[in-house]
């Protein structure tokens, strides 16, 4: 007999330093709020865009489109060994040197002149280059900061802190990850009519698990805890964590049960079943991902403008697949988070044309949606201290 | 002469035009553009064949498979998306589908 106890939501009075008032509705749909963020918070935070199993080989590279900054971004692993990220931008005059989205290569030739680049960002040659007065270390590819943390590959273009000193201990959880010994990955990808932290709240709340996956999302809620709580919130600088609750008196169907008790058997035989299964972080500003080796996805949000999003979910594998059986669980638990994602993507929607009209002043959250009241205070915070820095620079007019 | 399937699971023959299909995205739409009744036969009639039939094909690795075992396993990797139809969603499969068109599935180790 399982010895569990029974459910207790966390309490009210542990969460109220989050602050309990209404929150401003503007940031969800104000283009002005939007150019702020886009400043504040992504050109100066660690962004998950890859993972290092894309890489296997010295010159497999990787191209990333990052609207919500305009850039072009490279990751490229070296002959060293090593990743590094460039921006996709030749250094004679700007045009984008590789257009294709995913590759192997030894070096990056511009189609536009034929400047070539090395796979660390070196200029290796250029027709007539005598008559530019430059010298070729003058010329390199320019970088971009680049951090390695359970296999995720994080990008920053102005870093204040490292990744690791940023993630404390959250660094070591994400190393006990399944991403972190993937080798191998199923995606699926959708874009949405949506504000990027509109999107983002849906999937770090459970109140609306019984509402919008009354179905679907049976197994997440249950008599003692009906609308399926976290079991736990934690909270690390920008990031935060919950501890998924699981109902002990979940009963699943046939073929569900058989494709669970399959992916846990063959995860129990990975070495993938740890102290972290039950683990979903959420890493500012637009990532989340999963310690449960059953589903193991991760999920970035990217802004594409003030109401617009585009959502990457990827369940990493380790391991290709050797027997019928593992891509026959693979099969089905990417196909089970599918179905429970694409329920929310309607009413995200929804909530974004309701917002779009300024009839709200405010939203609110209650103590168990504090994940996206965090969420918020912390791009609140960022994007306050921007424009203060803006106003303080010297020559600038207060 | 080689059976469409092999031995022990000619019950699910009649299945195999179908369901029997090749990548993960391809599966997908095919659940999405089926009929209750489809789904429901398919369900019925390869629900318990599941396990057996994985037993069956674990015992070879999956490059190894033939044309027949090929096929089985296909119809098994169709079964996933069917199940997800039939024991979760019911008769909100219908409207299910047509918010699902959004998730594009890009990549997956099956093959899309
Ligand atoms: S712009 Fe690249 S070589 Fe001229
Ligand atoms: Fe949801």
């Amino acid at each position: 007999m399982n010895n569990i106890a029974p459910f207790a939501p966390v309490s009210a009075e542990s969460l109220a330093w989050l602050g309990t008032g209404p929150i401003p509705a503007a940031p969800y749909y104000d283009p002005a709020w939007y150019a702020l963020e886009r400043e504040a918070v992504f050109k100066r935070s660690w962004l998950q865009i890859g993972h290092v199993c894309e890489l296997p080989e010295p010159g497999s590279f990787i191209r990333r489109e990052l609207e919500v900054v305009d850039a072009s971004v490279l990751v490229v692993r070296g002959r060293d060994g090593q990743i590094r990220a460039f921006h996709n931008v030749c250094t004679h005059r700007g045009t984008q040197l590789v257009a294709e989205a995913e590759g192997k290569q030894g070096n990056f030739s511009c189609p536009y002149h034929r400047w070539s680049f090395a796979l660390d960002g070196r200029l290796l040659s250029a027709p007539d280059f005598e008559r530019f007065g430059l010298t070729k270390e003058e010329c390199t590819l320019p970088g971009i900061a680049l951090e390695i943390c359970g296999g995720l590959i994080f990008i920053n273009f102005a870093p204040a802190q490292s990744l690791a000193e940023e993630l404390g201990d959250f660094a070591a959880r994400l190393e006990q990850f399944p991403c972190a010994s993937a080798t191998n990955f199923s995606e699926y990808v959708y874009e949405i009519e949506g504000n990027w932290k509109l999107t983002y709240d849906n999937f770090q709340e459970n109140y609306h698990l019984r509402f919008i996956h009354p179905r679907s999302g049976a197994a997440a809620a249950g008599e003692e805890n009906p609308f399926g709580y976290p079991v736990k919130y934690e909270f690390q600088g920008p990031h935060r964590a919950q501890t998924i609750w699981s109902n002990p008196n979940a009963r699943p169907t046939p073929v569900q049960a058989a494709s669970f008790g399959r992916l846990g058997a063959l995860a129990m035989a990975d070495g993938l079943v740890g102290p972290t299964a039950r683990d979903y972080l959420a890493l500012f500003p637009n990532f989340f991902v999963i310690g449960s080796p059953g589903q193991p996805f991760s999920h970035t949000i990217w802004p594409l403008g003030p109401h617009r999003s585009r959502g990457v979910i990827r369940l990493y594998w380790k391991g290709e697949d050797d027997s019928a059986s593992r891509r026959y669980a693979r099969e089905y638990s990417m196909a089970s988070a599918r179905d429970i994602h694409a329920e929310d993507r309607n009413v995200i929607e929804a909530g974004q044309r309701g917002l779009n009209s300024g009839a709200l002043r405010h939203i609110h959250f209650q103590t168990q949606e504090a994940l996206c009241r965090h969420f918020f205070n912390n791009v609140s915070a960022r994007v306050e201290a921007y424009k203060a820095e803006q106003t303080a620079r010297p020559g600038v007019p207060a | 002469m080689s059976a469409l399937l092999p031995e022990g699971f000619t019950a699910l023959e009649a299945f195999v035009e179908k369901w029997s299909v090749s990548g993960t995205a391809a599966r997908a739409a095919r659940r999405g553009e089926s009929t209750q009744a489809e789904r429901e036969a398919f369900y019925a009639a390869a629900r318990d064949l599941l396990t057996p039939a994985l037993a069956q094909l674990d015992s070879k690795p999956l490059p190894a498979l033939d044309a027949a075992e090929k096929r089985l396993l296909d119809m098994m990797l169709s079964l996933a998306h069917v199940a997800l139809a039939v024991e979760g969603l019911g008769d909100d499969e219908p409207r299910h589908a047509t918010m699902r068109e959004h998730m594009r599935i890009t990549r997956s180790p099956a093959g899309i």
